[in-house]
């Protein structure tokens, strides 16, 4: 029973790591010529001590060293001001980067240094008078040191501050108590800004960055524990730290100097670059592929091996090598991939690096590129009646030869051409990307190309109807100089091969018009504006006769009334109803005003008081009329 | 056939021009009025074409609705219809009437453009 969990646990695992083996890898590093340009930046002729330190220390984090030592050591003595904890502290570091180079020590020195490192101080103000006492061989108590840090990292909570701290830590004895500064690391770990799963940063930028990365190894070698980096994020430390290829100060050349040095020589994690020298590609002529296993200073590991897990073919997904090792010469790795006999094409390499535990993104997929030649076989050319079908004329033709005859083809012939693609090498059937046949008239200019599609037996065939693509040809008869055109990525010899004079003849010829594209581009006539045209009006006369017709309905309402004997006899002279009338009459008069000028607003007010006056008198007019009535009934 | 229907006419005349007082009569003119303007003005329309036709609309509308308040007005003042209008005097059908004008005549002005 414990055998069986056992064996379901070890699956479980293989299949976690299985799944987990698409990790990062990374995507920059410094090349040989980055880290020269590096180097040359460190070595700019330094003014003051700071820049001194920078550029002894850095180089010698690169391996190598300022032009003349002897000069450096000189200047550093006569640079150094005993009383200032930060002039010494550049002094004493660089001075140990030189061999035999000893900076004088003073009786106040070791005083002035001690009293550096207390809880009043900065961070920075004890780290450097730390890392003077140490690099001086002066004693100091690693316990106070501590205890100071802890203070100064609760009171100074950025980035920068508790990098000092951790760096500090790396001069310390490795019996303090550095747990509580080593977690640190982890918390500060949190504060990285991802950006898109490449990169990690800090916002403070690269140089604080590059510091942590620093610190973090540092410490851990120092204190033989385990820095709490996963492998993808170290991965994205890497990009981070070292997509810049140049660089602002020499502070920053400095940071970027000490990282590098921290990841390709710390106990814990080392990132290892595989890279391909030259193009990824190989052929016939050329059948080995080369790749550099490196760090990421570019320098070769000492002790990997390289394996090819798996290389699978892009296009069909079959697995062609699998588990094969590379031979290691001359400091390249070599694989004749030619060997396993592979098909022109893609193929998606998976290759693993080990012997070491410390790699880091050690395994990494690569495309790699197979080309190879193709060579035109069978090519065969003949012109076809449409009606018979049977060939009337066909010739085979050899590359890179000019078919002897030209062919003509009129309305009612087809003009054929069949060929097959090999491989130059294994005599596979080839489809390539890119299989023209062109047409050009030497006289008009025209050019037309068509494809040739292969058939399922990988055969390429090509017909040309003459009566259905005159459109193409603008019906232009002539003699056309055939091509044939192949190309394809995998190529190495890509084919232009003048085939044949073809003679086409085309019905209904049109006259031989300028090419269009002359007067394609000339201006094209003016486009006049057709502005709306008014309606249709009829003829003022009938308009005129029709108004008086109409209103002549009015003059035979009065003869009606009149002859009813209707009449204003009644009509009472009081206030109220000469009033009203004049009002209703100003109400009338007011709807033409609002047709000839007013608009609904003006006239609604108008009406409102004009209609308000004539209500309150006809009111009073009706009411007196009601009045009467009742009186005389 | 035509004999019944001319004599209905002819008695129709007689007990209208008999039977229907004054007032009303003078009310029946103005109704016939505003139809002959309304049958003139769609006659144009007919013949010379609906151009433009807001203004005829206005136009044929002003006479449709005028027709529909003499209508009214000479329903409300029939002393025959009195039982229907109890609370509706003989003024106030006629304060109703020019309110009602009053009302078409500002659509109208506004819709004749």
């Amino acid at each position: 029973m414990w055998k069986l969990t056992l064996a379901g646990v070890f699956c479980l695992v293989l299949l976690t790591v299985a799944l987990g083996a698409q990790a990062l890898t990374p995507s920059h590093h410094l090349s040989l010529s980055d880290v020269d340009r590096l180097k040359g930046l460190l070595s700019q002729p330094f003014t003051d001590l700071a820049s001194a330190y920078y550029s002894i220390v850095g180089l010698s984090k690169l391996g190598a060293s300022v032009a003349d030592e002897n000069d450096a050591c000189q200047f550093l003595k006569a640079q150094l001001d005993p009383m200032s904890v930060d002039s010494l502290f550049f002094a004493a570091e660089a001075s140990q980067a030189i061999a035999d180079c000893e900076m004088p020590v003073f009786n106040e020195t070791r005083d002035i240094l001690l009293a550096a490192v207390s809880e009043d101080s900065t961070v920075t103000q004890i780290f450097r008078a730390v890392s003077a006492l140490s690099s001086l061989g002066l004693p100091l108590a690693s316990q106070e040191v501590v205890a100071a840090l802890v203070a100064r990292i609760a009171k100074e909570d950025n980035v920068l501050a508790i990098t000092t701290a951790l760096q500090t830590a790396t001069r310390l004895s490795q019996q303090a108590e550095l747990g509580g500064i080593l977690e640190e690391i982890e918390d500060l770990a949190a504060r990285l800004d991802d950006l898109g799963g490449v990169y990690l940063q800090f916002e403070e930028g690269l140089e604080a960055t590059a510091l942590f990365v620093t610190a973090a190894y540092t410490l851990s070698d120092h204190a033989d524990t385990e820095p709490p980096l996963k492998e993808d994020q170290v991965i994205q430390l890497v990009n981070s730290v070292f997509s810049k290829k140049s660089w602002d100060s020499r502070s920053e050349a400095f940071s970027v100097a000490c990282a590098a040095a921290a990841l390709s020589s710390n106990r814990f994690h080392v990132p290892v670059i595989v890279s391909t020298q030259g193009p990824a590609t190989v052929s016939h002529s050329q059948p080995i592929l080369h790749l550099l296993v490196t760090d990421i200073l570019s320098n070769p590991l000492a002790s990997a091996n390289l394996l090819v897990e798996s290389a699978q073919a892009v296009a069909s997904k079959s697995v062609v090598l699998s588990q094969a090792p590379f031979s290691l010469r001359n400091g390249i790795f070599e694989l004749n991939f030619m060997a396993s006999q592979p098909a022109s094409g893609y193929y998606q390499f998976t290759v693993a690096v080990t012997g070491d535990s410390r790699l880091v993104a050690n395994q990494v997929e690569l495309k790699v590129k197979v080309s190879t030649e193709v060579a035109v076989t069978n090519m065969d050319l003949s012109v076809v009646d449409k009606d018979q079908s049977i060939g009337t004329k066909t010739s085979r033709v050899d590359y890179p030869f000019k078919a002897k005859g030209s062919f003509t083809a009129d309305s009612h012939q087809n003009f054929a051409m069949n060929f097959q693609l090999v491989d130059a090498n294994t005599g596979v059937e080839l489809t390539p990307h890119q299989t023209f046949v062109r047409f050009h008239n030497q006289k008009t200019g025209q050019e037309v190309v068509f494809v040739a599609e292969p058939d399922s037996k990988n055969l390429y065939k090509f017909e040309l109807d003459t009566a259905e693509r005159k459109s193409e040809f603008d019906s232009m008869s002539g003699t056309y100089v055939l091509h044939l055109i192949v190309g394809d990525a995998t190529l190495e010899n890509p084919i232009l091969w003048n085939v044949a004079d073809v003679v086409l003849k085309f019905l209904d010829e049109e006259a031989p018009a300028a090419i269009q594209s002359k007067t394609l581009y000339m201006p094209k006539p003016d486009i006049q504006h057709l502005f709306r045209e008014p309606e249709k009006k009829p003829p003022t006369v009938v308009s005129n006769t029709f108004t008086a017709l109409v209103l002549s309905p009015f003059l035979l309402l009065l003869i009606l009334w009149f002859k009813l004997g209707a009449n204003i006899s009644n009509f009472s002279l009081s206030p109220s109803s000469v009033l009203f009338h004049v009002g209703h009459a100003c109400m009338l008069g007011l709807m033409y005003v609002y047709w000839t000028h007013l608009n609904m607003f003006q006239t609604l007010k108008y009406l409102a008081i004009i209609g308000s006056l004539t209500f309150l008198a006809g009111n009073r007019m009706l009411a007196q009329k009601a009045v009467k009535r009742l009186a005389s009934k | 056939m035509s004999n019944s229907v001319i004599s209905v006419i002819s008695r129709f005349l007689e007990e209208y021009t008999t039977k229907t007082s004054n007032k009303l009569k003078v009310v029946d003119a103005y109704l016939f009025y505003i139809l002959l303007t309304g049958a003139l003005q769609f006659l144009y329309c007919l013949l010379v074409g609906t151009f433009p036709f807001n203004s005829f609309l206005a136009g044929f509308i002003l006479c449709v609705g005028a027709f529909i308040l003499g209508v009214c007005l000479r329903i409300q003042i029939n002393p025959d219809n009195k039982g229907d209008f109890l609370s509706i005097s003989q003024e106030r059908a006629f304060a109703d009437f020019l309110l009602a004008h009053t009302v078409l005549h500002l659509v109208v002005i506004n819709f004749i453009g």
